[in-house]
């Protein structure tokens, strides 16, 4: 019996997805009342729901097919991505619960309104704005691309790329306009799920199809037996001296011990994020926040991209036809049916992300940027409609950039993380460290972005398109953007707070500090704490720092893997389990994530008066305008000057 | 809003088995069917015994039994599986393991079917979910009856 056309299967399951989509967004806008909670649910989410969902937008389909497709082009160099579970769950157990408690005080509910009300900063609000944007235009963006250019490889070029970019598109805006956050929720458990599915299909249909494991050992043991085919299993060395990606040559390959180490950073900024923020404090309390970083994330997410993911990464090391959108593409010819659910998985797991990146970047914009600017009048109705806009016109814009500007978007993409790493330095003056300074955290979050920018392609990209040439290429001396932009973001913002000390404590923040220090009194105890931090230190080192070069040659005798299996893969392996205990042991046995049952009452600002604000917002937006038209101006002088060469 | 949000949870549970699980095991059987592979196709049997034993999970933790909407989803989708199934063998197409794979799905469903019942409701209790009594319908005088 011949198989049906692959189209016919992506077309039906793509209407049972459609039909599932608008079922739940109904659901989420009938809960939601049209507009009264929009945009966090009523804080309303089930625990479990928001830990699902947490979890499946950190990994998103980015994790599961972008990391198997790293490893089969690099090899086991990439220790991060192995770690990235325990990587995604660390900042989740350092600041999601005191953030959720300060939210809950203080009725906000969301990163950009933590920062406005701790730091009373404006300027952190726009940066958080800049975060949510490059999150949903280039991250987003990024995930749309490549799996609409596999679907359409899939339907055998019948459908073109761009119209499944489109229709996913409309799929997504579609949920996020009808149900908001509610119906992301929702939705995001179903994605979820379906992007769990599809990778364990794929990972499982590669493997029987590659031999098994040992056939897939087997072939990696001959290509380490040459020179250049040992690269991917070796880590090269500790750090390189040199100019960076794009400049000059390196030792054996790009990736050393430091390149991991600060690639983790980067990691980090997935959690450290506006999109994941706005999960937990949507969410009705604190139930699953560590259950959720510890066994959802760091435990079954970091054991899927561990084995499944790594399984399809080794079965296409050298094997081109097991590379996961090849295969795809063959199996489309036997097994369609089964091809089309594994796309539309992946393609459910980029959504469960995008679809949150569109929300949170939409309303950071209108809520937290446009309205107390330029329309503080504006009603919570007005609000909403025009958040939906934003919405809209923010997923056209992704679409054109994806498929008129892949490079481009790429570039977005990979600086939203090293942006978002340097979230770190204001969420732990919020969260823990009140000697924090607003100054010393505004001036560092500056100096690291600045840093991050230009050791980054992007910075790199646009500066040498206008004629400034850095004598320094991608990730200098192997260090990836996000590490020198911390770097430069920690040590000003020590110095900073070294000389500012006097802006440190006004009455409210010593009032939020106090209420923090109430709320979680009798939290962590003082000698597991030496221990805990040692045991985090540790891991780092070992697991995704300079002590990675140790994996090399850990489980190496005679030549050969002493178990098989390639040396990193096992080291990494080890440390997953370590490191599954570190973040157990942080989130439950020192209390940073697990649950407290309190009774909040809200905090009653003292009642000011609110004065005409019209002719200022005027004034502001004249402002806007005419400054906007005079950048724009003088970046087409200076590219008509001296960029665009080349 | 209590009441609310579990009904919200138990549906998006039950949507979440479904899609994890469920939509696997009936790939699988598609596939079995395909390549007239018995093993395949049991596989995909295994998933929706999973799915289904999964679903009575979710109601056992909700304290809720079956929705009229799903009870009518199931009994329709049965419905159309059997007679598509009928029809392909009568007219002539399918193999035998097409058909032993037919017998196991369409056996293991109704047998699952009845156990549900027997176990939720009892013996009798089972019957009289399709045993309609007339009785029911007559007023009783005096209250008694």
């Amino acid at each position: 019996m011949p198989a049906p056309s692959p189209v016919m299967w992506i077309l039906l399951f793509g209407f049972v997805y459609i039909a599932v989509v608008l079922f739940w967004a109904r659901q989420a806008a009938t809960a939601n009342g049209n507009y009264q909670s929009y945009f966090s649910a009523g804080h309303s989410l089930s625990p479990w729901v928001s830990a699902l969902v947490l979890a499946g937008s950190s990994v998103s389909a980015w994790f599961t097919l972008g990391s198997a497709d790293i490893l089969a082009r690099d090899g086991f160099v990439h220790g991060y991505l192995l770690q990235a579970g325990v990587l995604l769950a660390l900042p989740g157990v350092l600041f999601f619960k005191r953030s959720w408690f300060i939210a809950q005080r203080y009725r906000v509910s969301s990163q950009a309104e933590l920062f406005k009300l701790y730091y009373d900063s404006q300027a952190l609000v726009v940066i958080v704005a800049c975060v949510a944007l490059l999150f949903a235009v280039g991250f987003a963006g990024m995930q749309l691309r490549a799996i609409s250019q596999i679907a359409s490889s899939v339907s055998g070029g019948s459908i073109s790329a761009f119209t499944i970019g489109c229709a996913l598109s409309l799929i997504l805006l579609g949920y996020v306009v009808i149900g908001g956050m509610r119906a992301i929720g929702f939705l995001g458990v179903l994605q979820t799920v379906s992007l769990i599915s599809a990778t364990l299909v794929l990972s499982f249909l590669i493997l029987v199809e590659a031999g098994l494991i040992g056939a897939i050992n087997a072939r990696m043991q001959a290509l380490a037996a040459d020179s250049v085919g040992a690269q991917a299993f070796e880590v090269s060395g500790v750090i390189q001296f040199v100019a960076g990606l794009g400049r000059g040559s390196f030792y054996d390959h790009p990736v050393s011990a430091v390149t991991n180490l600060s690639s983790a950073y980067a990691l980090l900024g997935i959690g450290l994020s506006p999109f994941a923020l706005k999960i937990v404090l949507s969410t009705r309390n604190t139930k699953a926040i560590a259950a959720g970083q510890t066994w959802v994330l760091a435990g079954f997410f970091g054991l899927l991209v561990l084995l499944p993911v790594g399984v399809i990464g080794a079965a296409g090391l050298g094997r081109a036809e097991f590379i996961s959108h090849s295969y795809l593409a063959a199996l489309a010819q036997s097994s369609p049916w089964l091809t089309a659910w594994v796309v539309l998985g992946f393609a459910a797991g980029m959504q469960v992300m995008a679809g949150l990146a569109l929300l949170v970047a939409a309303e950071t914009v209108v809520r937290h940027v446009y309205k107390p600017f330029f329309a503080s009048a504006m009603s919570r109705r007005q609000t909403v409609t025009l958040t939906r806009i934003f919405v809209a016109v923010l997923a056209v814009v992704v679409v054109l950039m994806a498929f008129l500007a892949p490079v481009s978007t790429s570039a977005l993409g990979a600086f939203a993380l090293s942006a978002s790493a340097q979230l770190l330095i204001p969420m732990l003056g919020l969260c823990w460290f009140g000697w924090m300074t607003r100054p010393a955290v505004l001036a560092g979050v500056g100096f690291g972005l600045f840093a991050a920018f230009v050791t980054d392609a992007l910075g790199i990209g646009i500066l040498g398109y206008l004629g400034l040439d850095v004598p320094w290429g991608r990730y200098p001396w192997t260090i990836h953007s996000a590490a020198w932009g911390l770097f430069f973001n920690i040590l000003v913002c020590l110095l900073v707070s070294a000389i500012s000390q006097n802006a440190a404590r006004t009455e409210f923040r010593q009032h939020l500090r106090a209420f923090v220090s109430e709320a979680l009194s009798g939290q962590g105890t003082a000698p597991l704490n030496s221990y805990a931090w040692a045991a985090g230190l540790a891991w780092g080192f070992l697991a995704v720092g300079p002590g990675l070069i140790f994996g090399n040659y850990a489980f190496v005798s005679d030549g050969g893997w002493s178990m098989d299996f390639p040396s990193l893969w096992v080291w990494a392996m080890l440390f997953w389990l370590l490191g599954v205990t570190l973040v157990w042991l942080l989130a439950y046995r020192m209390q940073m994530a697990s649950h407290v049952d309190l009774d909040i009452t809200s905090y009653e600002p003292p009642p000011t008066l609110r004065p005409d604000q019209s002719a200022a917002e005027a004034r502001r937006l004249r402002s806007l305008i005419i400054f906007a038209l005079a950048g724009a101006g003088l970046i087409i002088l200076t590219v008509w000057s001296f960029g665009g060469a080349g | 809003m209590n009441e609310r949000n579990n009904a919200v949870d138990r549906s998006l549970l039950v949507f979440a088995v479904w899609a994890a699980i469920g939509s696997i095991g009936l790939l699988l059987i598609i596939e079995g069917f395909q390549q007239d592979v018995y093993w395949i196709a049991l596989t995909g049997i295994g998933c929706i015994i999973s799915t289904f034993c999964a679903h009575i999970i979710v109601n056992a933790v909700y304290g809720t039994g079956f929705s009229t909407g799903e009870t009518a989803l199931g009994l329709t989708s049965f419905g159309v599986l059997v007679l598509v199934f009928v029809l392909s063998v009568l007219a002539g197409g399918a193999s035998a393991t097409d058909f032993y794979i037919g017998l196991t799905l369409f056996g293991t469903l109704i047998v699952g079917f009845l156990t549900y019942l027997l176990t939720r409701h009892g013996l009798r209790g089972a019957f009289s979910k399709f045993h309609v009594s007339v009785g029911h319908d007559v007023s009783v005088p005096n209250g008694k009856g």
